[in-house]
């Protein structure tokens, strides 16, 4: 028995109202009358933070029923009806919606209340919140929407945000071209989608197209179908989610403030490929191949960006490789689905990941807008809090225990071994050393050792505690949030049940060597990273394979030959031949045809009327000549 | 016998003057021909019985009418260098008797489907003055008083037009 | 019998819408359009004549009558045609030359 529960509209609503009255404020009073930052970041966080209260309540309602049944619905309208296809504009709340829905509210507001304080001064301050709660609002749409094409619109949303937010300092070329390389590419993978939606449509949509009836009607599918379907939605993951191929846009999506960056490329947007995959459970567990290409595809990406991740100088671009790599991992979960255990990676993710992020950008904007970590360092002493913040979240995703992010990985990985993905599990564990690596890495050169720009050092100060206090809270969550889900217990992937369809395996024994070899690859990965940065090191100069690592083994110009300009050349080609020729000379020839013709019909105007008199006999003749004819 | 003759007298005359119209330079000469043309009708309203008619188109056409148009003539004093040059007469009438050929070929046409009715003279009752006033001041006095406010538009039109000032040669 | 009437009648309305369309000559041109209303006037009293009745007479006296007015105007025109360009020709008049 469904339960229907209205102010489930209200979720969304909240914030997209708040993107509405936050932008028609900005636009209306930016040039005239400026209000102060305080009201508009005020106004900016009354949205997120009434959404958060309506998801605790969901979680109360939820838990209050029985577990076979535990959903709420709830139907806003119909949007429309067209033959078979009949869309309405609903909100599903189960399990596992009400966990995404929970620290994205969560995350979203702490990271709103930190950008009241790094946007500061800003002359765009209300039309950055506008675009963040318009975000979050798109999120929280695809998060709850109970069938695949209202989560498609929230998916459109948050595509549109990012794109929006990324290009925020539009007066710089690079960052705008950053925010299309991310729409574009997004929107390869969007392709995809929409033709895996269609091919569902066409095989079992005609009993509706929502998650509930999908999920019942799934046995109809034919394997080929399934498999199809599969690997096209998984597409549009690649996509949203910056896997391989489509992840190039992820780093230069770093162009974007750093808030932006914290919420929507490391703790909401780019997961919302996991959550798809984890949606879709139903349709995957049936299909083993397309989830072993998917958990191939993420951990060859995971191993492919924590490469990139070692060898970068960007604080920014350390972080953005690093979310890559970590999604990978996360598809290598949902992959040999143990879904339970990507989304719960997603979630510790979430929070240590927001962290770095916004510690980061602590550390940027005391330097005033420096990224490059070689012109860092020691900096623990000037900036405390942000430093013991940084270094939790970095053991967190360096998967240390008892952090959050050793049990959600050692998930992960337990799970690749328990199917009998030996691979995967090796390569995982690998990466979980070069994860380790390139953290503490990042880490001993910002904050230990020598201050390598002493100008820059001066004048760092710890940030506001509108900064700090989001990043203290950030921190409590990266550490205990991994005890929500502590092997045995598991209460996470208990409260999932409901939601995804999967086997839970139980193997102690591998389930111990699973421990021990994550444990081993964080030891070494940092102690490495401490023999070779720990002690105040330079910049190197990189050759080789660092060199070819250090400049992304060159995929974005290899892109760019292969398929960007090419592109380009049809298109000007296109331009500068066929349209004038093909397209714009019918047009020009049926306009010089009018004129052609009336030229030739102007010679009957002679302007003499007795001329006109000739023309009106010659009608009256050869009319009579024809009535003579039949007169006959 | 002698209504035939008159008949073909006539009818031979008012073609001849018709054409004599068109042909002529001079509108002077084509006026004449055309008088005679309009003669020669009123002998053919005449052999119609139309006694009333055959008057009142000598008096009306040929004898007011025609001499407006014949004063007016004289009036503009036209020499010969104002007519218009027309070289292409001849093939331009010829042409417009190929062009209306049709047109005279379908009235004849139409007419030659009409069943024989006689001509003969008849009395006064039928065309003389008496039965055309009983007829036009009884079925058609409305159109009679429409028509006689149409020539007063026209007097106060033609003096309107007449009276203007103009720009000259 | 009626049907020479009315070929007479037949032949001079053509006679008449030949003079119309191919002199130039003005008076020329008005009167061959007197020629066309006395064709028809010759019918109707043709007709009249068969039907044994005074209509067509009347009508043929309202055409008549007609023909007057439109006499007195038309050679009023010509009046000021001549007086603005000092020609005869109806080809003068050209401003609607497309």
């Amino acid at each position: 028995m469904e339960q229907s529960a209205t102010y489930l509209g209200l979720i969304p609503l909240f914030p997209l109202l708040g993107a509405v009255v936050i932008g028609l404020l900005h636009v209306f009073t930016c040039n005239r009358y400026k209000l102060s930052e305080k009201f508009y970041g005020l106004l900016a966080c009354v949205g997120p933070v009434l959404s958060f209260v309506l998801a605790l309540k969901v979680l109360f309602a939820l838990k209050a029923l029985p577990p076979e049944s535990r959903y709420l619905t709830h139907n806003a309208f119909t949007w429309f009806s067209v033959g078979d296809l009949h869309i309405n504009m609903g909100f599903l709340a189960d399990p596992l919606s009400c966990l995404m829905m929970l620290f994205v509210t969560l995350i979203g507001t702490l990271i709103h209340v930190y950008s009241i304080g790094y946007m500061g001064g800003d002359k765009n301050y209300g039309k950055f919140f506008a675009y963040m709660n318009l975000f979050l609002g798109s999120m929280l749409v695809l998060v709850l929407g109970d069938g695949p094409v209202v989560m498609f619109v929230g998916w459109e949303g948050v595509g549109l945000c990012s794109y929006l937010l990324i290009g925020y300092y539009s007066e710089d070329r690079e960052n705008v071209l950053a925010g299309n390389k991310a729409f574009i590419v997004n929107r390869i993978g969007d392709l995809g989608f929409v033709l895996g939606l269609a091919f569902l449509f066409w095989a079992i949509g005609a009993q509706g197209f929502d998650y509930i009836s999908l999920k019942a009607n799934v046995h109809m599918l034919e394997p080929a179908i399934a498999l199809t379907v599969c690997l096209l939605l998984f597409v549009g993951a690649t996509g949203k989610s910056a896997q391989i191929p489509l992840y190039v846009w992820l780093p230069d999506a770093m162009a974007g403030p750093t808030p932006v960056s914290a919420l929507i490329h490391a703790a909401t947007m780019v997961t919302a490929g996991v959550y798809m995959v984890a949606r879709f459970s139903f349709l995957y567990a049936h299909v083993e191949l397309a989830g072993t290409i998917i958990a191939w595809v993420g951990i060859l990406t995971a191993l492919l960006a924590a490469i990139f991740g070692m060898f970068q100088d960007d604080i920014k671009k350390i972080l953005a490789y690093s979310t890559v790599s970590q999604l990978g991992y996360m598809f290598a979960g949902v992959g040999v689905a143990a879904y339970s255990a990507g989304i719960f990676h997603v979630f510790t993710h979430a929070f240590f990941k927001a962290l770095l992020f916004l510690g980061a950008g602590s550390v940027i904007y005391a330097l005033h807008h420096e990224q490059n970590i070689w012109k860092m360092g020691g900096l623990k002493t000037k900036m405390p809090k942000t430093y013991i913040t940084m270094v939790i979240g970095a053991l967190a995703l360096a998967g240390c225990p008892p952090f959050s992010g050793f049990f959600s990985k050692d998930e992960i990985l337990y799970s690749a071994l328990a199917t009998g993905h030996y691979g995967i599990w090796l390569i995982g564990v690998f990466v979980a050393g070069m994860t380790a690596y390139y953290t503490f890495r990042m880490i001993f050169v910002v904050f230990h050792g020598e201050p390598r720009d002493h100008h820059a050092y001066e004048h760092a100060q710890e940030s506001p505690a509108v900064m700090t206090v989001p990043l203290i809270i950030l921190a409590i969550g990266a550490v205990f949030a991994g005890f929500l889900n502590f092997p045995g217990v598991l209460t996470i992937s208990h409260w999932l049940e409901p939601s995804l369809t999967e086997h839970h395996h139980s193997s102690a024994f591998l389930q111990i060597i699973a421990i021990l070899a994550s444990i081993a690859a964080f030891a070494v990965g940092l102690k490495i990273a401490y023999g070779k940065f720990g002690h105040g090191a330079q910049e190197p100069e990189f050759k080789g394979f660092a060199d070819f690592a250090y400049h992304k083994f060159y995929v974005d110009e290899f892109y760019n030959t292969v398929i960007v300009q090419p592109y380009k050349a049809i298109g000007t080609a296109i331009w500068k031949t066929i349209e004038p020729n093909v397209t714009d000379s019918p047009v020009k020839g049926a306009a010089r045809l009018y004129m052609v013709v009336g030229a030739a019909f102007k010679v009957l105007q002679v302007g003499y009327v007795r001329v006109y008199a000739i023309y009106m006999v010659v009608g009256l003749s050869l009319m009579s000549l024809f009535l003579s004819q039949s007169l006959n | 016998m002698l209504v035939n003759l008159l008949f073909y007298g006539f009818a031979v005359l008012a073609v001849l003057g018709a054409a004599g119209l068109i042909f002529f330079r001079h509108p002077m000469n084509g006026a004449m021909s055309f008088v005679v043309t309009l003669v020669c009708l009123a002998g053919l309203y005449a052999l119609l019985s139309a006694k009333l008619i055959f008057a009142l188109q000598l008096i009306v056409y040929a004898g007011a009418i025609m001499s407006l148009i014949v004063f007016i003539i004289m009036f503009l004093n036209i020499q010969p260098e104002d007519l218009p040059r027309e070289e292409t007469k001849i093939p331009y009438i010829l042409g417009g008797l190929v062009l209306v050929a049709p047109v005279g070929l379908l009235l004849g046409k139409i007419v030659k489907t009409m069943p024989n009715f006689s001509v003969d003279l008849v009395g006064n009752n039928f065309g003389g003055v008496k039965p055309v006033g009983l007829v036009l001041f009884q079925e058609w006095l409305v159109p009679f008083e429409i028509v006689s406010i149409l020539l007063l538009v026209s007097l106060v039109g033609a003096v309107v037009l007449a009276g203007k000032r103009g720009t000259g040669k | 019998m009626i049907h020479n009437y009315l070929f007479l009648s037949v032949i001079l309305f053509c006679l008449g819408i030949v003079g119309v369309i191919s002199r130039r000559n003005v008076f020329t041109v008005f009167m061959s359009i007197e020629l066309m209303l006395n064709a028809a006037n010759l019918a109707f009293i043709a007709f009249s004549r068969v039907h044994e009745s005074m209509d067509g007479h009347v009508l043929a006296m309202m055409v008549m009558a007609v023909a007057a007015a439109e006499a007195a105007l038309a050679l009023a025109v010509v009046i000021l045609l001549h007086k603005h360009k000092g020609k005869l020709d109806t080809n003068v008049f050209s401003l609607l030359k497309g």
